[in-house]
């Protein structure tokens, strides 16, 4: 917690406010949103007119069930208090030192992690725990698709409810993976790390992670209402005729965009402004860069994608046609919208969960990390192509053929910083004296799945292949590989790696063993499975298929059920380590980062005098341990 | 990782500023990506043209669909630049600590922009949109709507800045105004670039 030397007299006016502060917590936000968004919702059928005749493809209802949304939203985040800081500064009265402690969780135990607290561990734990949630809705959602996909002729959801189960999955998975690494590690583990005391602002910390928790409401509210039927992607037009169930969408999509943009901004300043004296540039962490890249990715390529939600929102409920080419919109502008975000978020999920990796694997080696500006460089250069290659996924949309071959070039460019991250791993890798624990085991487990995620994608990136493969399962195996087997996978790692600071208790190394082979071996049951019905010729998103589909789909189903199986091994294994683990020593790894430098738990501010850095974090010995 | 410890439990203003004025800019950059990404929105429509409706012509039934003047927004650009001088003023006042001139032009920055929000609302409550006016109607709404969450923004920070200045807050240290000055610059550029767009029609 950072405090300036100005302004000693703000405590002296802020004294009143301090009861509503202490007052204000989720369960006065989750009150505060329903009672927000019922009351609107019952102005809004009193006082809105009725649609006009030129209401073809937008009408009231629309505008009602947005509105609610908003009220919900607005609610929510006035309950949990994520407005006091804001009116105060515009009140002239600063929040004092007290007051911010307050803030920060001081002495408040338990009931910080149900409160607006800027304490960057509280924040990543319950971003931990937030995203454990979205991953357990979204597993929920994939098990239900693939029961359902046991049967050839479609199973006992009701298709409609099978498109909306379909799209729900989608955008919960990519939205779980995207907070999956930065949000409880960028959080917890990164400050520290870089030897500050907290965030730059711990403020908008805090309100990034509450933006998620409001959002989640509309999504779950959607899928009351008629869900996605339109897939993950909602393209437009079909995404401005869906049922009411799209405006969760659209409003989970708006909410969540801001919380990216303020975690963006939150995370590369503290990095850039708060590293600890001497740590340069190439004495930081390689784990630092993989967060700032994913996140400075994320800046200005999310704005894209709220302004798409923003305008098929006003296609719904006010009738412009930003997307409706009767009246003069495109789909195309839709498509290239949404993938301006699309294909840079696959590296904003993917290079995070690598360089985690990549910052594991000199400890488990007991190697130096194999050319640290080799890492550097690809994960730059991963991130500056990965602007430059989004209309790939449009080949086969008619859009700008010309395109296609610029396109097809630079997504194949992709490869090359992405062999000089496999490089790395494999030069730290070798001849290394492996410490051979589930973490070092995620290591081998990523370079496996990347490698085969990598190269499908190649087939992919190649206008021909993917004129055969597009709309395929093989495309939905593709990217499992790349988001679930490389992404979730370092998170996974990660949380194993990092829990013995973030807890003070050790992960139970045998059931993590158990959840990891479960889980790799379930994944590649259920994707090679994929795999051969997509290249076979099974479209994606459909809930019957042909009977000659069906030995692979109930191969792909029983790999999936080993995952699932797998997955809540490993949620006990979370619960139980937290609650009855082993205690952990201050650095059971015997890592060189910061972050073990200091003792458990850690104290509020992590130090009570800030470290100077003297030389970078891989001097690693093979006669160490 | 070798360390050696030194001792910082206080930040310096200047610190904080630096760091306060690089988040700004940072949150800057998603916004300014979202502004040019509804420019984009506005040639990409008007280029394509698609089904020539854009601006649709005159059928047996309708008459044609005229465009909007871009008078408006450049005006509303006006107001944000006069806002934006008299912010700077503001911000020289701190500078030499003369409070009743920081205070003088942070007020008179708010009233701009209030009056900016007002004007701006009345130009888009004046326009008679209907559906199947084409695509040039929704890209209007669209960036005048988005001036107006940005002249909303701008009040609220205004109105805070006038505040503390009037409470004497920036006695001390003055990088609050200045990074208000940021967001004063940002506003009068985007307002400015939505001007622009109008322009072609």
């Amino acid at each position: 917690m950072t405090t300036t030397l100005n302004r000693p007299s703000a405590s002296a006016h802020s004294a009143p406010k301090r009861a509503l502060i202490e007052r204000l917590n989720i369960f006065t936000a989750l009150a505060l949103g329903v009672i927000s968004a019922v009351v609107v919702w019952r102005l809004a059928l009193q006082f809105l007119p009725q649609d006009s005749e030129e209401a073809i493809f937008f009408n009231r209802e629309d505008k009602i069930t947005l509105l609610s949304m908003i009220a919900w939203f607005i609610g929510f985040m006035v309950g949990i208090g994520a407005l006091i800081g804001p009116f105060r500064w515009v009140m002239g009265k600063d929040l004092s030192h007290d007051e911010n402690m307050f803030y920060a969780g001081k002495d408040l135990g338990v009931k910080r992690y149900f409160r607006y607290t800027t304490d960057h561990k509280v924040v990543g734990i319950q971003y931990l725990v937030v995203t454990v949630v979205i991953f357990f809705i979204g597993g929920v959602l994939a098990m239900l698709i693939r029961t359902n996909l046991g049967n050839p002729e479609g199973g006992w959801i009701h298709p409609q409810a099978y498109n909306a189960i379909v799209g729900t999955h989608g955008i919960v998975m990519i939205v779980a993976t995207i907070i999956m690494v930065t949000g409880p590690f960028g959080n917890f583990i990164m400050p520290i790390m870089i030897g500050a005391r907290d965030m730059a602002f711990p403020r908008l910390n805090a309100l990034s992670l509450w933006l998620i928790v409001a959002a989640a409401a509309p999504i779950l509210w959607g899928l009351a209402i008629g869900g996605i039927s339109t897939g993950w992607t909602a393209y437009n037009p079909l995404a401005s005729q869906a049922p009411l169930g799209q405006n969760g969408y659209i409003m989970f999509i708006c909410i969540f965009a801001i919380s990216t943009m303020v975690a963006g901004a939150n995370i590369t300043t503290t990095v850039i402004r708060m590293r600890a004296k001497g740590m340069t540039w190439n004495r930081t962490p390689i784990f630092i860069y993989g967060v700032v890249a994913s996140v400075a990715l994320a800046l200005p390529a999310f704005p894209v994608f709220f302004l798409s939600q923003i305008m098929s929102a006003m296609d719904r409920a006010i009738g412009t046609s930003f997307y409706d080419a009767q009246h003069g919109g495109s789909g195309w502008l839709y498509e290239n919208l949404f993938w301006l975000m699309g294909h840079p978020e696959v590296y904003v999920i993917l290079i995070p969960a690598v360089a985690a990796l990549m910052e594991m694997a000199p400890v488990f080696t007991r190697n130096p990390l194999f050319s640290f500006n080799l890492a550097v460089i690809g994960i730059a250069g991963i991130s500056g192509l990965s602007a430059l290659v989004w209309a790939h996924h449009m080949y086969m949309s008619g859009w700008a053929p010309l395109l296609n071959i610029p396109f097809m070039l630079t997504t194949e460019l992709i490869s090359i910083p992405t062999g000089m991250l496999f490089l790395v791993l494999i030069g730290t890798l070798w001849r290394g004296r492996l410490w051979v624990t589930m973490p070092m085991a995620s290591v081998f487990a990523l370079l496996w799945n990347f490698m085969i995620g990598g190269v499908t994608g190649i087939y992919l990136s190649d206008i021909p292949a993917d004129a055969f493969l597009h709309g395929s399962m093989y495309v939905t195996a593709h990217f499992h590989y790349t988001l679930m087997g490389a992404g979730l996978t370092g998170a996974i790692a990660a949380l194993v790696f990092w829990f013995p600071k973030m807890t003070g208790r050790i992960f139970d190394a045998k059931l993590s063993w158990i959840s990891f082979w479960m889980v790799q071996i379930g994944f590649q049951i259920a994707f090679i499975g994929m795999f051969l019905v997509g290249l076979a010729g099974q479209p994606r998103r459909v809930e019957g298929y042909a009977e000659t589909f069906n030995t692979g789909n109930m191969v792909t189903t029983g790999g999936a059920y080993l995952i699932m199986a797998g997955m809540l091994v490993l949620l006990y294994a979370l619960i139980h380590s937290w609650m009855n683990g082993e205690k952990a020593s201050m650095n059971p790894w015997h890592s060189k980062t910061l972050e073990w430098t200091v003792a458990n738990p850690i104290p509020l501010e992590n130090f009570d005098v800030l470290p100077t850095v003297t030389t970078d974090a891989y001097g690693y010995g093979k006669e160490i341990r | 990782m070798s360390t050696h410890t030194t001792n910082h439990h206080v930040e310096h203003p200047d610190v904080v500023g630096s760091r306060n004025r690089l988040g700004v800019i940072l949150i800057l950059v998603a916004d300014i990506a979202f502004a040019l990404s509804v420019l984009f929105v506005y040639f990409y429509l008007k280029g394509q043209n698609v089904n020539d409706m854009w601006l649709p012509k005159a059928t047996e039934d309708t008459a044609a669909v005229l465009p909007l003047s871009s008078s408006g927004a450049w005006i509303v650009t006006a107001l944000a630049g006069v806002g934006l001088l008299s912010h700077g003023s503001a911000l020289r006042a701190a500078k030499a600590k003369q409070n009743s001139q920081l205070v003088l032009g942070s007020i008179v920055a708010l009233v701009l922009s209030i009056g900016a929000i007002a004007y701006q609302l009345n130009l888009i409550f004046s326009v008679n949109f209907v559906m199947g006016m084409g695509s040039y109607y929704s890209c209007y709404m669209l960036i005048a709507w988005l001036n107006v969450v940005h002249l909303a923004l701008t009040v609220f920070i205004a109105l805070g800045n006038w505040n503390r200045a009037r409470l004497n807050l920036y006695a001390k240290d003055h990088w609050q105004v200045a990074i208000v000055n940021v967001w004063w610059i940002w506003m009068f550029v985007s307002s400015g670039l939505g001007a622009f767009a109008l322009t072609f029609t």
